[in-house]
């Protein structure tokens, strides 16, 4: 209540210059440096010099536009700052064992460890305001370097972002178990803008998951809520980087994503995203391959219900020599629900003895259900390997009849054989906990009433 | 005194996408009985096989099947599975995904009708896999995935042991297979036969039978059952072929 002033919702249309003021009011409450104001501030006045669609960019022109909030607003809690460690209420990813972990609701910090041996070999994982005054010289390096923002969601994210995760790997240390970026939706707070970046330096093995859960799931929200985050992913030469992120966010929720990596010399990224909640979830991933060596993983796996959308947009863009990229996409839809696959590979002339394969793979359950897979290929070197494959159908009938021929009854059959498809991405997950959580979800969300 | 029919095909009729196939088929299989039924390509063997499980691609237009006295022809493959019918598939399926002591366990507990304990599956499960030559880690692969075509026959010889149904269909269990392979898999069938239970082979050729014994061997052209017999029958198609057969059903069809 005593929030009422600061909570004025900040709608697109707000004056550029009261943005500014938020913008730099945000960041003194967080006690952040002067470069980093300057670096919110510099990203500000790049978003508001774009549009944001015009619905003729291929990324844009298969999402359903209607239902994506055009608004940029601070943070309701940004005020808050950091002074408070709140309680959070469980969280349906919090794992039994981990290197460490940060868990935020709302933008503030509910908890965060390091285990002593990671603490020891110099490995970080913090809030990336408090990362920001302990580590300036790292994220001034970092923070935006895998290139400007690739739309207007993504310009305003790194200018008005509340919560956000630092993880960080020196040089040859290998973080055996994963890091956790828990985040609680607080669905009483609006919209909500995260950043997150990893740094894997050189030979270095580092692994994070990010988890998004929300404090209140059926509550009944007077609007929709915009859920963005921006992740940043750099593998420097010969490094291994894993970043898993799962989300069941309230199902009004309008969620964007921009995951971006830059996979260094010999180095590989791996990225792997599941998807259960949210109205609309529009994930946009790209993975720049530009040294030799590289390569890159893309991963994603959906279970759609009711009239939910979920959209990936990927490009595997190779500009080294040699280098490998594997995208493969496997969802399940049922209802009315709705999924787009808008995946290209692009090979610049110089991308010779690449090897890049794409898979999108959609079983529909229902009548009402779709899929629209679009495999893309731009190939301007001569000397490559590509494959592409996309399908869209109902489970394999003949499947289906094995399994019946056994006793198994039609519904567990589906399900068994639903399971089995999803689980290539699932099992792929380096955590174990992590899968086991996905494997839950995949149950509820197939069925809600928990009937099996 | 004769025991009661313990499975029974009475006059049936089973089309595909319109196209009429099997033609008024009758064969009863008492206990402890194991029945050939033999034909050329063509003659409707894996239409029967499938039909007689249930497949929904295939329409039964006319009979009835029975199973221990009662009728199954309206019940779903699911459902005549646990009531004790088994097929093993000609060309079983690949499921990526399930595993196959997952779907084993699942099958298991499905025929019984109660959850099996995890010690008694694991016991009755090596017991059949010792039996079959086929190592414990066998069951950890996906269903029929990248399994040889051995393997995939072998698979389904692990089935019928574990699932112990009381009427067994093989659709050409014996193509495929090398000799050491066949010599296998025929031990497991006749480790599975007894007194209470029943056999339909389903072959093309008689090689199988020199492993597994028939009491009855049937001769199936064009959907219909044109002869049967005892075990010499199949001796004689081994040496003749099914052509005198055939020859003798386009008579007939002339003829009428």
């Amino acid at each position: 209540m005593i929030q009422a002033a600061l909570d004025a919702p900040v709608a697109a249309e707000t004056k550029p210059d009261d943005l500014r003021a938020q913008v730099s009011s945000l960041s003194r409450s967080k006690g952040e440096p002067d470069w980093l104001l300057a670096f919110r501030l510099a990203n500000l006045e790049h978003a508001l010099g774009m549009e944001w669609w015009t619905g003729q960019e291929e990324s844009w022109r298969r999402t359903p536009r209607e239902r994506l909030p055009r608004r940029a607003r601070v943070g309701r809690i940004a005020a808050l700052g950091n002074s408070a460690e709140i309680t959070a209420p469980p969280h349906v990813f919090a794992p039994h064992a981990h290197a460490g972990l940060v868990h935020q609701i709302d933008g503030r910090v509910a908890s965060s460890d390091l285990a002593a041996r990671a603490a020891a070999d110099g490995v970080i994982i913090q809030p990336l305001s408090v990362a920001a005054r302990q580590h300036p010289g790292l994220l001034q390096e970092w923070l935006g370097a895998v290139g400007p923002p690739l739309d207007r969601y993504d310009a305003f994210g790194r200018a008005l972002w509340t919560q956000g995760v630092f993880v960080y790997a020196p040089r040859g240390v290998v973080v055996d178990e994963s890091l956790f970026y828990l985040v609680t939706q607080d669905v009483s707070q609006g919209d909500h803008w995260h950043y997150t970046l990893i740094v894997a330096e050189r030979e270095s093995q580092v692994s994070l998951i990010d988890a998004g859960d929300a404090n209140d799931r059926s509550a009944v929200l007077d609007e929709s809520p915009l859920i963005h985050a921006s992740v940043e992913l750099i593998a420097q030469d010969g490094a291994h980087l894993q970043f898993a992120s799962v989300q069941r966010w309230h199902r009004q929720t309008a969620a964007i994503s921009t995951t971006r990596g830059r996979v260094g010399r010999d180095a590989s990224i791996r990225v792997t995203t599941a998807a259960f909640g949210a109205d609309l979830d529009k994930q946009r991933i790209d993975m720049d391959m530009s040294q030799s060596g590289g390569f890159a993983e893309i991963r994603g796996l959906f279970v759609g219900d009711g009239k939910q959308h979920i959209e990936h947009v990927t490009t595997q863009h190779h500009k080294g020599v040699g280098a490998t990229s594997d995208l493969l996409i496997r969802g399940v839809l049922t209802d009315d629900s709705q999924a787009v696959q808008y995946g290209l590979i692009r090979i610049e002339p110089e991308g010779q003895k690449t090897n890049a394969h794409q898979t999108m793979r959609n079983l529909l359950l229902d009548d009402g259900a779709g899929a629209d897979p679009i495999p893309m290929l731009e190939i301007e070197a001569d000397d490559v390997k590509c494959s592409h494959a996309a399908a869209v159908g109902p489970v394999d009938p003949d499947q289906l009849f094995y399994l019946q021929a056994r006793g198994i009854p039609p519904r567990v059959a589906e399900r068994m054989v639903v399971r089995g498809f999803l689980s290539e991405i699932a099992d792929g997950v380096a955590d174990e906990h992590m899968r086991e959580v996905i494997d839950e979800l995949v149950e509820i969300q197939l069925d809600p009433k928990g009937v099996s | 005194m004769t025991p009661p029919p313990l499975f029974e095909i009475d006059a049936l009729q089973v089309a595909v996408e319109d196209k009429q196939i099997v033609n008024g088929l009758s064969l009863t299989l008492r206990p402890g009985e194991v029945h050939a039924i033999m034909g050329p390509n063509g003659s409707g063997k894996s239409t029967l096989a499938n039909a007689l499980m249930g497949h929904p691609r295939y329409t039964v237009n006319g009979g009835d099947i029975r199973l221990a006295g009662e009728s199954v022809i309206e019940l779903a493959p699911d459902e005549r599975a646990r009531a004790g019918l088994f097929l093993a598939f000609q060309y079983p399926t690949d499921i990526p995904g399930v595993s196959m002591i997952n779907f084993l366990r699942r099958a298991m507990t499905a025929r019984r009708g109660e959850e099996i304990p995890v010690r008694e599956f694991r016991q009755v499960l090596n017991q059949v896999l010792g039996r079959l030559q086929m190592d414990e880690q066998f069951v950890r692969r996906y269903v029929n995935d990248g399994f040889s075509g051995g393997e995939k026959k072998r698979a389904e010889i692990l089935q019928l042991g574990l699932l112990q149904p009381l009427v067994a269909v093989m659709d050409e269990t014996d193509s495929g297979l090398d000799i050491d392979a066949l010599r296998i898999v025929s031990e497991g069938i006749n480790t599975f036969h007894s007194d209470d239970n029943a056999i339909l082979l389903i072959t093309h050729y008689q090689r199988i039978l020199r492993y597994v014994q028939p009491d009855h061997v049937h001769v199936l052209i064009d959907g219909r059952i044109v002869e049967s017999g005892d075990a010499s029958l199949a001796e004689r198609l081994e040496r003749g072929g099914y052509e005198p057969f055939m020859e003798r059903t386009r008579e007939r069809a002339l003829s009428s």
